[in-house]
C-alpha cells in the first residue's frame, strides 16, 4: 500500500477548497459556456489532492517499463531513443512514392509509413472500372510484387522498418505478402524484417467501407491469418496495428476509439488463442494506432488509460505473464478530421499541439500532418515542414528530458481515471452482444459512430465547437497561400505495366496459384502461408481479391 | 406548392470517407427531405437510381480526389438521359481553382470543407425547377 495522501490531509484539503469556492471562485463571472472534454466528460475548475485521494502510487501508476505501465512502457523512454518519426507517405505510381520515400529518409525520417491508394487498400487492380478514377489518389498504386520491387528499389528495408498501411485486410492479405516476397526475392529474409502492417477488420467493414466488402467474419479471419503467419514467420514484424485513428476521424469519441481498438484485440486474441498459438507468441506483436485530437489533455489521458488497462485486460482476462504481453505500445497521427481548408497555414498550429500531447502521452511513434491536408495530398514542402515540427519538438522542447511529465497532475490523474473506467464499460457493452466481429454484423458499431459524427457536426455548427477560421475568425475572400499538389499520372502507367507483366508472367503459374488460393479458402486454410510464395507469380492483387469475393461473399455493410 | 425533395446521395468511386455523405444525409432528412443513399457507386449507377428515383438533385461526394473525372461524368450522363434537370452538387475537398471548371461542366453547386449543413440545406431548398403537378 502506498496512498497518495493521507486520509487526514485530504479532509482538510476538501474543507478549505469548499471555503475557496465559496468566498473566491463564485464571486468571480465564470465564461457562459460549458466545461467539458472533447468526449463529454465534465471538467472542474480546480483539481486537488482530494480527486486522486483514493489512488494508490504503487498500484495505478508505479514506473516507466514496469506494470501498470501507465507511465510508459520502457523504463528510459525518450532518454533512452526518441520516438520514430514515421511520416505517412504516398501517391502517384510506387516510382513516384519511391522518391518520396528516400527524400523523407534523408531528411531524417526515421522510418517508412507507406500508404497505399483507394483501389489497392480495397482489393482493386488500378484498371478495373471502379478503380480508374482513383488510381494513385490517397496512396501509392501497387498492382503486382513488381510494382512492389519499384517502391522500394534502393532502400534497406532490412535497416528501415516499414510501416505498411494496409488498412483493409483483403488488401493486406496481397500487400503484404508482396512486401514479404519482394524481400525474399531481393535475399533478405522475412524473419529479418521489422515493420507493421495494418490489416484492421474493422476499416473494412465499418470505417472505410468501399464496393464489394467482405463479410465481417472472413474480414477478420484474413487479419488473423496475417498475425499466425507472422507469429510464425516474421516475429520482428507487428503484424496489426488496430487503427483507433481511423475510427476516430469518422466520428468516434476518444471513449469509443480505445474501446474499439481494444475489442478488436480481445476478439484477435481469442481467436488466435483458439488456433492453437500461445498467448506468449503473439500478444507483444499486437500494436494500436491511436488519433490526437484537439483536447489537449484528454488526449494524454487517453493514452495513459489505454496504455493501464490494457495490461489489466491481458493479465485479468487471457492470464498473461510475461511484461512485454501487457505493454500497450502506439503510434499516432495528429487528427486530419481537425484540419481546416479555410487559413491552412493555422494547421501547423494544431498539429504542433497535438504532436505534444501524443510525446506526453508517451507515444513510440507520431505522425504529424501536413498543413495542406484538407485541401490535398501533403507537397514536398508540407511533408518537410510537418517533420520539422517533430525535429523541434524532439530537439528544441525538452519536453523529452523527464519521462511522464504530467504523471501526478491531480487534472490529467483524476481524467485518466475517468476515461478508464468509460473505456472499460463500453468494451462491457461490446461483451455483451457478443464480442466485436458481432457487433458489426448487427449495425451497432455503425451507429454508435454515426451518432457521435452527427453530434460532433450539430456542435460545430451551433457554434459550441469553436474552429478558428470556420466558425469564428473568418476571412472573407482568402487566397490560398501556397500551390496545391498535382497527382501525377497514374493509370496509364499502371495500365501498361500490368498490360506488360500480363503478357510476360506465366499464366498458367497463375492460374495454379489462384485455384490453390480457392481451395484454402474453402478449406479454411492460412491463405498467407500460400500467398507469400504465389505473389512471384505476378498474379495481380485484383485477381486475389476476386477469389476471395467467389468463394467467401460480399456483404452489404448497414447503410446507417 | 413545391413537393417534399428528393435527393439521391452517393459517394464517387472508391472514395472511402463516409462522415461527410452520412451527416449531410441525416441533415436533409431532418429538414424533411426524403433522401436514397446508394453508398459507393460510378456515373452509371448513380444516374440510373437519380432517374428511377425521380430525384431533384444529385448529391456527390468525394475526398479522395476523383470528382474532376467522375462528377462532370454523371451530369454528361444525366443529360444523355434526358434528365438534366436534376441538379447535381458536390461535396468534399474540392480545391479551390477546381470549383470554376466544375460549374462549367454543370455542377450546381460545390460545397468544401467547413460548410455549414444549412447552406447545403439552404441551396436545396431553393431549387424549383420541378414543380408537383
Amino acid at each position: 500500500m502506498a496512498k497518495v495522501f493521507r486520509t487526514d490531509s485530504v479532509g482538510k484539503i476538501r474543507q478549505k477548497k469548499a471555503e475557496w469556492q465559496e468566498d473566491c471562485y463564485s464571486k468571480q463571472k465564470e465564461l457562459d459556456k460549458e466545461f467539458k472534454t472533447l468526449s463529454g466528460i465534465p471538467v472542474e475548475a480546480l483539481y486537488t489532492p482530494e480527486d486522486v485521494a483514493p489512488m494508490d502510487y504503487l498500484r495505478d501508476l508505479g514506473f516507466p517499463g514496469l506494470e501498470p505501465f501507465i507511465r510508459g512502457v520502457y523504463p528510459t523512454m525518450y532518454r533512452g531513443r526518441t520516438w520514430t518519426q514515421r511520416q505517412l507517405a504516398g501517391f502517384g505510381p510506387p516510382e513516384e512514392t519511391n522518391k518520396r520515400y528516400k527524400f523523407l529518409l534523408e531528411q531524417g525520417a526515421t522510418g517508412i509509413n507507406g500508404v497505399f491508394d483507394y483501389p489497392t487498400l480495397r482489393g482493386y487492380d488500378s484498371t478495373d472500372p471502379f478503380a480508374r478514377a482513383d488510381a494513385g489518389r490517397g496512396g501509392v498504386a501497387i498492382d503486382t510484387i513488381d510494382d512492389m520491387r519499384i517502391l522500394f528499389d534502393g532502400i534497406p528495408i532490412d535497416e528501415v522498418s516499414t510501416s505498411l498501411v494496409t488498412c483493409q485486410p483483403i488488401c493486406n492479405i496481397s500487400i503484404q505478402s508482396m512486401y514479404f516476397g519482394n524481400a525474399q526475392n531481393r535475399s533478405i529474409p522475412i524473419k529479418a524484417l521489422a515493420g507493421t502492417s495494418q490489416n484492421d477488420f474493422l476499416l473494412e467493414t465499418v470505417v472505410t467501407i468501399a464496393p464489394g466488402v467482405l463479410p465481417p467474419e472472413y474480414s477478420f479471419k484474413l487479419s488473423c491469418d496475417a498475425i499466425e503467419f507472422c507469429t510464425r514467420h516474421a516475429p520482428r514484424w507487428n503484424p496489426v496495428s488496430y487503427a483507433g485513428y481511423n475510427y476516430r476521424e469518422s466520428g468516434c469519441t476518444a471513449v469509443q476509439e480505445v474501446a474499439f481498438v481494444m475489442a478488436n484485440a480481445i476478439a484477435c486474441t481469442e481467436e488466435l488463442l483458439r488456433r492453437g498459438l500461445p498467448l506468449e507468441s503473439f500478444a507483444a506483436r499486437l500494436s494500436f494506432f491511436l488519433s490526437a485530437h484537439s483536447d489537449f489533455f484528454e488526449e494524454i489521458a487517453k493514452y495513459r488509460a489505454a496504455r493501464r488497462l490494457w495490461a489489466k485486460i491481458m493479465k485479468n482476462r487471457f492470464g498473461a505473464k510475461n511484461p512485454r504481453d501487457l505493454m500497450f505500445r502506439f503510434h499516432v497521427q495528429t487528427a486530419g478530421v481537425s484540419l481546416t481548408a479555410q487559413q491552412p497555414l493555422n494547421n501547423v498550429s494544431r498539429a504542433s499541439y497535438q504532436a505534444l500531447s501524443a510525446v506526453l502521452g508517451g507515444a513510440q511513434s507520431v505522425h504529424v500532418d501536413s498543413y495542406d491536408e484538407a485541401l490535398c495530398t501533403p507537397t514536398e514542402l508540407s511533408s518537410l515542414t510537418a517533420l520539422r515540427t517533430q525535429q523541434i519538438l524532439q530537439l528544441e522542447t525538452n519536453v523529452t528530458h523527464t519521462i511522464d511529465p504530467l504523471g501526478g497532475s491531480y487534472f490529467v490523474e483524476s481524467l485518466t481515471n475517468q476515461l478508464e473506467s468509460r473505456i472499460e464499460a463500453m468494451i462491457e457493452e461490446i461483451d455483451r452482444l457478443g464480442g466485436l466481429v458481432k457487433a458489426v454484423k448487427q449495425g451497432w458499431i455503425h451507429q454508435e459512430i454515426a451518432n457521435t459524427a452527427y453530434e460532433y457536426q450539430k456542435a460545430v455548427e451551433a457554434g459550441r465547437m469553436p474552429i478558428v477560421g470556420v466558425n469564428c475568425y473568418r476571412l472573407e475572400n482568402e487566397e490560398l497561400p501556397f500551390e496545391i499538389f498535382k497527382n501525377p499520372e497514374t493509370l496509364a502507367i499502371q495500365e501498361k505495366k500490368l498490360e506488360r507483366i500480363k503478357k510476360e508472367r506465366s499464366n498458367q503459374e497463375v492460374e495454379r496459384v489462384l485455384g490453390d488460393l480457392g481451395r484454402a479458402c474453402d478449406q479454411g486454410d492460412n491463405l498467407m502461408e500460400l500467398l507469400v510464395e504465389g505473389v512471384k507469380s505476378c498474379v495481380t492483387e485484383g485477381e486475389i481479391s476476386g477469389v476471395l469475393k467467389k468463394h467467401y461473399g460480399v456483404w452489404n455493410p448497414p447503410l446507417f | 406548392m413545391t413537393r417534399q425533395k428528393r435527393v439521391v446521395m452517393a459517394r464517387l468511386g472508391m472514395d472511402a470517407h463516409w462522415r461527410g455523405s452520412i451527416i449531410v444525409a441525416r441533415a436533409l432528412r431532418d429538414a424533411g427531405m426524403e433522401v436514397v443513399y446508394l453508398g459507393n457507386q460510378l456515373p452509371e449507377g448513380i444516374v440510373q437510381s437519380a432517374i428511377q428515383e425521380d430525384a431533384d438533385v444529385v448529391g456527390l461526394s468525394s475526398l479522395s480526389g476523383n470528382h474532376m473525372i467522375l462528377a462532370p461524368e454523371v451530369v454528361k450522363l444525366l443529360r444523355a438521359g434526358g434528365a438534366g434537370d436534376i441538379a447535381v452538387i458536390l461535396g468534399g475537398t474540392v480545391p479551390p481553382d477546381e470549383i470554376a471548371p466544375l460549374k462549367e461542366a454543370g455542377i450546381a453547386e460545390v460545397f468544401g470543407p467547413g460548410t455549414p449543413l444549412e447552406k447545403i440545406i439552404a441551396f436545396i431548398e431553393g431549387i424549383n425547377h420541378k414543380v408537383s403537378e
